[in-house]
């Protein structure tokens, strides 16, 4: 394999990480989760983190930044501001937040995939970091693969070919 | 009882019993439908973090097929049957009388008779418990996705429990009897709340 291989990251549920340079983020199994991804092209450094929860207020242990969309941006911003990005240059891509088992959600209801896209879409806002990409929602999970030189985002589902946003 | 981490050990025993009393009745179902021997083990009792659902069975990688329902009724929660993608392919084969190996993707007739195998086992599950607690337990549609476990395990918690920092599961490993390795999890997920319906229906307080 290639030399961006050796320099892989797993990203698991409600963790996150911050590369410069050839690395590559991975996070595997994207359900109802959404991975917020934020990326300095200037400086070709990355972040990314796999967001469980819409907001804090769900949750009695609110220790882990990554958890939640309203502390993970901040803290990526600050993240990648140390491997020495420029924060007015970043931009952001979201993937995730499918809804499985569709058939079983109550009428009308929203459902938490749905409500941690808004939230991030809005965290991403408020911080003002433009979108560039997203690969949202639908019914299937995704994993990703973040090339954090360039900003590249390869996303695969299964039973279909990657696409890359 | 405000957390899933309170239940004392003995309660922990009587979930156990419960859940060997409900997986012998679905691996009944399963053998008469199968016309195959089927073993399941001693029922595991699995608390964990939201964050380390994707560990707690088998590799989060996997593509497993998985049928979702709700238990509805004196006890509220949800059943979830999960097979190893070609074990699920293999399911079908056997269901559908196929020459073992020739079912090569999850089309509409397959998706139906592995959802039929869900509903015929979560019912089996259930009426075995609602005639042991003398209960009333109804089953919902069944609902299926083939996809990786981790993002299958995740969103059952996320979107259909209301728990969002431990959560749990009553976990029954099963075999069928075949040359090749087979196996599949039964997963009984009462809400918390059922979990002192249980508990008073057996006279354990």
């Amino acid at each position: 394999m290639n030399q961006a291989a050796a320099r892989e990251s797993i990203v698991k549920v409600a963790d996150w990480a911050a590369e410069r340079g050839g690395g590559v983020l991975v996070t595997l199994g994207l359900g109802s989760c959404v991975a917020i991804m934020l990326h300095d092209p200037g400086a070709g450094a990355g972040a990314m983190a796999h967001v469980l929860l819409p907001s804090r207020s769900l949750s009695r242990d609110t220790s882990n930044p990554a958890k939640f969309p309203e502390t993970a941006v901040p803290f990526l911003i600050e993240r990648l501001s140390a491997l020495g990005a420029d924060p007015r240059r970043l931009v952001a891509k979201l993937a995730g937040g499918a809804s499985m088992f569709a058939q079983l959600m109550t009428p009308g209801s929203l459902q938490m995939g749905e409500r941690n896209i808004v939230a991030a879409r809005g965290v991403l806002r408020a911080a003002g970091i433009p979108i560039a990409a997203e690969a949202v929602g639908g019914g299937s999970g995704r994993s990703l693969r973040f090339y954090v030189a360039d900003g590249r985002v390869e996303v695969r589902s299964v039973g279909t070919d990657a696409c890359v946003i | 009882m405000q957390d899933v981490r309170d239940l004392k050990a003995l309660q922990i025993d009587a979930l156990r019993e419960v859940a060997n009393i409900g997986a012998g009745h679905a691996a009944t179902a399963l053998s008469q439908m199968t016309n195959r021997r089927i073993m399941i083990s001693v029922p595991q009792i699995n608390i964990a973090r939201l964050e380390e659902v994707p560990d707690l069975l088998g590799s989060p990688q996997d593509v497993v097929a998985a049928v979702l329902m709700h238990m509805l009724g004196d006890l509220t929660g949800r059943t979830l049957l999960l097979f190893p993608e070609a074990v699920g392919r293999r399911l079908c084969d056997m269901l559908l009388r196929r020459p073992l190996g020739t079912t090569s993707a999850y089309d509409t007739l397959e998706q139906s008779c592995i959802k039929e195998a869900g509903n015929i086992l979560s019912g089996a599950y259930m009426n075995a418990l609602s005639d042991f607690m003398g209960m009333l337990l109804l089953p919902s549609v069944p609902s299926l996705v083939v996809d990786v476990s981790a993002a299958v395990l995740t969103t059952t918690y996320l979107n259909f429990g209301h728990e969002r920092d431990f959560v749990f599961c009553v976990e029954t490993e099963f075999h069928i009897d075949a040359e090749e390795e087979l196996h599949g999890h039964f997963l009984l997920l009462p809400d918390l709340a059922s979990l002192k319906a249980i508990f008073d229906a057996i006279r354990l307080t």
